[in-house]
C-alpha cells in the first residue's frame, strides 16, 4: 500500500490548496508531502517485490523500489530548496501556490510512471507529469521561457506521440505472432517472446526515438538546453532528475522485454542516438558561454552515455545504473547551484563569473565538487560507471564505438573544465558584497553530495542489491 | 470504407495547399469527424461505454474541441488570414506528394493484402509523415500545433485499424482527458505566444524566481 499512497498522497496533497491556511504554507505543505513520499519509499525498498495490485496495474518490481527512492529524495531536496527560496523572498509567495499545485502533480503522474505495470498508464503518467511541468518552466514577462515551455510541451507531445504510435506497432506485433495483445508488463515476456517481426521492429524503433526525445537525445534533443536554460532551478533540477529518471525507466522496462528477441534492434537504435547525442552535445560544451546551457548540454552528453551504456548491455548494465543515479544527484546540485550563481550574478555569462569560491564559499564548492562528478573523475559513482560502460564495449568488441566515446569523453571534459573551472578559481575585477548563504539553504546540496560520495565509496548492501537486480533484468550480469 | 480514407487523405493534403488559418482549421476538424465516420462505420453500432467514448474523443474532442478552442484565440487576435501550413513552392509540394506515395508504398511491406488494412495503415502513415513535414519546415506556434495535431489524428487512425481489445474505461477516459488538456495548453501558448515567429531576446534576467 506504501506505493499506492506514493501516488495517493501528492495528489489529495495538492487538493487541500484549496484551503486557505494551506495556501499561506503551500511550500511547507511541499516539504511535508516530499518526506513522507520519500519515507514510504524507503519502506517501499526495504521490502519485498510485490505482486501485481489494483487490477494488475501496479507493480513493485527492483526498478521500481529503486527508481522510488532516487527520484522521492530528489523531489525531497528540490522541496527544501523551495521553501527556503520562497522563505527569503516573500515576494515569491503568490506564485508559491500554483507553483506546488502544479509540483504536487508532477510528483503523482512521476511516482505512477515508476510503480505502473500496463504500457499504456505509463504513458498516461508520463504525458501528465509533461503537461504538469509545461506551464511551470514559463516566468512571468519573459517571453524567451515562454517559448521555451511551448518547444517543450511541442517535443515532448511529438515525442510521446512516437511512443503511442510504437506502442500500437508493437501490439500488431503480437497479432501477427497469434498472440492476443497486451500491455501488461508482467505478461508482455510471453507474447513478445516470438520471431523478430516487421511491426515489432518498426514498434520498437518508434518508441526508442520517442522516449530518445524525452530523455534529450540526438536528433529530437533541441528543447532541453533551451528549457533547462530558461526554466526556474528548481523545475530545471525537477526535469533532468525527476522526470529524466521516470522516462528512463520506461525505457527500461522496454529494453527488458523486448531485448532477448530484439537485441539488435535496441543495440543499433540505442548505440546510433547515444553517439550522435555525445557529438552533437560536445560541439555545443565548446561553443556555449552559458552556465546552464552548459550544465544541459552536459545532461544531453549523459544521456548519450547512458544510451550506450543500454544498448551494450550485459556487464555495462550494473555501471549503466550507477552512472544513472549518481548523475540524477549530479545534475540536482549542479542545477540548484546555477541558479544561485545567476541570482547572485544576475548573469549566466561564464565569462563574467570568477572567484566562486571567495565570494559565494558554499556554490563555490557545489559547483567544483559537482563538477568533478561530471566529469566523471574518482571517488564519485560515475567514475567507476562509464569505466564499466567503456570495460563493457571493450568486451562486447564495439571497438569503433569505444574509440568515438574515448574521444567524445575528453573532449567534453577539456571543454567543461575550461568553462568552469576559471569561474571557481579566478579573480574577479570588481569587488562586490554578496549575501551570505545560510547553511540550511544549502542543506539539501550537502544531502545530495553526501549520496554521490556514498555512491562511489559505499553502497548500501539494500540498494546494491536492487541495483544489481535492476541490472539483471537489462540483461546484466 | 475505402472512400471515407480517400477523402482523408484529401483532407490531410488539403491545408496544405490552401493557405488559410481557417482551412488549417477546418482540416483538422474533418480529420476528427471523418476518423469518427470511420470507427462507427468499422464494426457493429457502438454499445459499449467505451465504444462510445472512442467516439467522443474523435468527434468531440478532437473534431470539434480542438479546432474550436484555437479558432477562438485566432479570431480574438485578429490574425492575417494568410498562413501556409508549409513553405508555398514546388519542392516542398513535391516532397507532400512524395511522402504520401512513400507512405503508400511501405504500407504493402507492413500488410501482404490489399484492401481496407493497407489503405488505412499508408493514410496513417501518410498523416504522421506530412505532420513531421509541417513541424521541420515551420517555426511558428500555430503551424506547429497543427504538425503535432495531425500526428496525434493519424496516431488515432492508426490505432482505429488494430484489432478491437479495449483497455478499462478508465484508461481510456485518461487517454482522452491527455489530448483534451494538451488541446488546453495549446491554446493557452498561442494566446501567450501569438499565431506567428517572433524573434527570442537571449534569456533575459528578470525578478526573483523559485
Amino acid at each position: 500500500m506504501s506505493s499506492f499512497a506514493d501516488i495517493v498522497l501528492p495528489a489529495v496533497a495538492r487538493l487541500n490548496l484549496r484551503g486557505r491556511l494551506a495556501h499561506a504554507r503551500a511550500t511547507t505543505l511541499l516539504v511535508a508531502v516530499g518526506l513522507l513520499a520519500t519515507t514510504l519509499a524507503v519502506v517501499v525498498a526495504l521490502g519485498p517485490a510485490r505482486a501485481p495490485m489494483l487490477g494488475g496495474f501496479i507493480r513493485i518490481d527492483a526498478t521500481s523500489r529503486l527508481f522510488l527512492v532516487v527520484v522521492n529524495a530528489i523531489f525531497l531536496g528540490i522541496a527544501g530548496y523551495v521553501w527556503n527560496r520562497v522563505s527569503a523572498a516573500p515576494a515569491l509567495h503568490v506564485r508559491a501556490t500554483r507553483f506546488v499545485t502544479l509540483t504536487l502533480a508532477f510528483l503523482a503522474a512521476a511516482n505512477t510512471v515508476l510503480v505502473g505495470n500496463h504500457l499504456l498508464l505509463l504513458w498516461v503518467a508520463l504525458e501528465a507529469t509533461t503537461l504538469a511541468a509545461a506551464p511551470l518552466i514559463v516566468r512571468p514577462g519573459v517571453r524567451a521561457s515562454q517559448q521555451a515551455s511551448w518547444r517543450y510541451l511541442l517535443f515532448s507531445s511529438v515525442g510521446l506521440g512516437l511512443v503511442l504510435l510504437g506502442f500500437g506497432c508493437l501490439a500488431r506485433g503480437m497479432e501477427a505472432d497469434g498472440h492476443v495483445p497486451t500491455f501488461f508488463i508482467d505478461r508482455l515476456p510471453e507474447v513478445a517472446s516470438g520471431h523478430a517481426n516487421i511491426w515489432t521492429k518498426l514498434g520498437l524503433s518508434f518508441v526508442l526515438l520517442g522516449l530518445g526525445t524525452k530523455l534529450g537525445l540526438a536528433p529530437m534533443y533541441s528543447w532541453l538546453p533551451e528549457a533547462y536554460d530558461e526554466a526556474p532551478p528548481a523545475v530545471t533540477a525537477l526535469l533532468a532528475a525527476v522526470q529524466f529518471n521516470c522516462a528512463l525507466v520506461v525505457l527500461f522496462r522496454i529494453v527488458h522485454v523486448y531485448r532477448p528477441q530484439n537485441g539488435s534492434v535496441i543495440a543499433g537504435v540505442l548505440l546510433a542516438m547515444g553517439l550522435a547525442s555525445m557529438g552533437v552535445s560536445t560541439l555545443n560544451l565548446i561553443a556555449t558561454r552559458n552556465l546552464k546551457r552548459l550544465i544541459a548540454y552536459a545532461s544531453i552528453n549523459h544521456a548519450g552515455v547512458i544510451a550506450i551504456g543500454l544498448g551494450v548491455g550485459k556487464s555495462a548494465a550494473y555501471g549503466l545504473l550507477l552512472y544513472v543515479v549518481s548523475n540524477a544527484f549530479i545534475k540536482a546540485i549542479l542545477f540548484l547551484t546555477a541558479g544561485q550563481i545567476k541570482a547572485h550574478y544576475r548573469t549566466k555569462d561564464t565569462r563574467q563569473i570568477a572567484g566562486l569560491l571567495k565570494h559565494l564559499p558554499y556554490s563555490g564548492v557545489f559547483l567544483m565538487v559537482g563538477t568533478f562528478a561530471l566529469l566523471g573523475f574518482p571517488p564519485f559513482g560515475s567514475f567507476l560507471g562509464e569505466l564499466l560502460v567503456l570495460s563493457a564495449l571493450v568486451s562486447s568488441n564495439q571497438m569503433l564505438v569505444f574509440a568515438a566515446f574515448c574521444v567524445l569523453v575528453t573532449m567534453s571534459f577539456v571543454a567543461t573544465g575550461r568553462t568552469i573551472f576559471p569561474m571557481i578559481w579566478g579573480h574577479r575585477k570588481e569587488a562586490q558584497a554578496w549575501p551570505r548563504q545560510t547553511f540550511v539553504s544549502v542543506l539539501p546540496k550537502i544531502v545530495f553530495l553526501f549520496v554521490l560520495l556514498a555512491l562511489g565509496l559505499y553502497i548500501p548492501p539494500v540498494i546494491n542489491g536492487l541495483m544489481r537486480e535492476v541490472a539483471s533484468s537489462l540483461g546484466g550480469a | 470504407m475505402s472512400p471515407l480514407l480517400i477523402a482523408l487523405l484529401g483532407i490531410l493534403l488539403l491545408p496544405l495547399f490552401v493557405a488559410t488559418w481557417r482551412m488549417s482549421l477546418f482540416g483538422l476538424a474533418a480529420q476528427g469527424l471523418l476518423m469518427g465516420w470511420i470507427a462507427y462505420r468499422m464494426g457493429p453500432p457502438p454499445t459499449t461505454a467505451s465504444e462510445w467514448l472512442t467516439l467522443v474523443d474523435l468527434v468531440v474532442v478532437r473534431g470539434l474541441w480542438a479546432p474550436l478552442a484555437l479558432y477562438g484565440i485566432l479570431r480574438a487576435q485578429g490574425a492575417d488570414a494568410h498562413r501556409d501550413v508549409v513553405a508555398p513552392n514546388l519542392l516542398t509540394w513535391t516532397v507532400a506528394l512524395g511522402m504520401v506515395v512513400a507512405s503508400f508504398t511501405f504500407s504493402e511491406a507492413l500488410v501482404a493484402e490489399s484492401g481496407q488494412q493497407q489503405t488505412l495503415i499508408s493514410v496513417a502513415g501518410a498523416g504522421v509523415l506530412l505532420g513531421f513535414l509541417v513541424l521541420a519546415t515551420q517555426a511558428s506556434p500555430l503551424s506547429q500545433m497543427m504538425g503535432a495535431l495531425r500526428i496525434e489524428n493519424a496516431i488515432a487512425l492508426f490505432e482505429l485499424g488494430g484489432e478491437r481489445h479495449h483497455e478499462p474505461l478508465w484508461l481510456q477516459l485518461a487517454q482522452t482527458s491527455v489530448v483534451a488538456l494538451t488541446v488546453l495548453l495549446y491554446r493557452r501558448y498561442l494566446s501567450m505566444l501569438g499565431g506567428s515567429a517572433a524573434p527570442t531576446e537571449e534569456g533575459a534576467l528578470e525578478e526573483p524566481t523559485i
